[in-house]
């Protein structure tokens, strides 16, 4: 049912001549690597303002909610790349292992943000006022370095498995 | 001594050439061992998009985006050694990916125009970036030193992706 969906979507004509271009397929990947490089920095900002380790002049509240808008603007770039490169080749991806490792860690960062939702990241004025800066925060913070770091690397190693035989490319 | 660089099976040895004796083999482990070069990759990316990134939250500043309440200086100043700790990774990282195959590098316009706007990106980021940085320059000037910024930084990322796609070379 999935597989059948990905062989339609992978052949739709967008998709094929995405697949089959020497020059459109890299300027996406470009494109995705520099929507990563541009804004993946605004989550490691916010962690390192979480943990204490930099922009500590400004508030918590200040770095997260001024940042919350452009990291979803820069999250919804790399997707939309993202979603290209894999629509391509979807069949081929769906048996990717990294690609299933990446795939899974986005659902633990969504689980992540459900987490902290209310202890971190939905009052974080809360946080300022704290004497101290709350565990809670400087875990949520960690955590979420790490997995990003992983998707990171889970991305690069996509491209090191090599593709299958017998794949429905039209 | 002298050396020259041959080619055996795709893998790139330097041979080092003593007058009546045997040629030393000297090889790259890194062009050997075939799990080193991904994880050396993943360092790369991790360090440009670190030190890229906090470039662009200057950037952005400059531009009228994101932490408005502190001027470009101050977030340059809280962000520097990130910056830097990014740059100087991916640096390294990216010396160490080009020792394993330095002829195809070198004759590749892509990697020379990479080169070329990295040389280009962290030039300006120390000179006219840092005056903008500092508010000598007009809110309009910094604006549009930003987007330079932004495009150089971009350019090189563009520059290393294409490095691939025109293999093998020059010509």
């Amino acid at each position: 049912m999935l597989i059948s969906f990905l062989i339609w979507l992978q052949n739709l004509e967008p998709f094929s001549e995405l697949r089959s271009s020497a020059y459109v397929y890299p300027v996406v990947l470009a494109l995705h690597l520099s929507a990563i490089a541009l804004f993946g920095a605004m989550i490691v900002a916010t962690d390192l303002r979480l943990l204490g380790w930099a922009l500590r002049d400004d508030s918590i509240g200040d770095v997260i909610g001024r940042l919350r808008w452009p990291k979803r603007i820069g999250f919804l770039l790399a997707a939309t790349c993202g979603f290209l490169l894999f629509s391509s080749k979807a069949e081929e991806y769906y048996y990717n292992p990294f690609f299933r490792a990446k795939i899974l860690l986005f659902v633990l960062v969504a689980v992540h943000a459900l987490v902290f939702r209310r202890s971190v990241y939905g009052d974080p004025a809360e946080l300022d006022r704290a004497p101290e800066l709350p565990a809670r925060a400087k875990q949520a913070a960690a955590l979420s370095l790490f997995l990003w770091l992983g998707i990171l690397c889970a991305g690069r190693y996509i491209g090191y498995v090599e593709g299958r035989a017998g794949m429905h490319f039209k | 001594m002298s050396r020259c660089l041959i080619r055996e099976s795709g893998i790139l040895r330097a041979v080092w050439f003593t007058s009546g004796v045997r040629p030393l083999l000297i090889e790259n482990p890194l062009s050997t061992s075939p799990s080193l070069f991904p994880i050396l990759e993943c360092f790369h990316i991790a360090g440009f998009a670190l030190s890229i990134g906090m470039t662009a939250l200057v950037d952005f500043r400059l531009l009228g985006f994101g932490l408005q309440k502190q001027t470009p200086a101050e977030i340059t100043r809280a962000l520097e050694w990130w910056t830097l700790a990014g740059l100087i990774v991916a640096l390294f990282s990216g010396l160490l990916i080009f020792s394993t195959d330095p002829d195809m590098y070198y004759l590749n316009w892509s990697f020379l125009i990479k080169m070329a706007c990295l040389v280009l990106a962290v030039a300006f980021n120390y000179t006219i970036h840092r005056q903008a940085v500092s508010g000598s320059l007009s809110p309009p000037a910094g604006r549009l030193v930003a987007c330079v910024s932004l495009a150089l930084w971009v350019s090189v990322i563009f520059g290393g992706i294409f490095i691939a796609v025109i293999r093998p070379g020059l010509v």
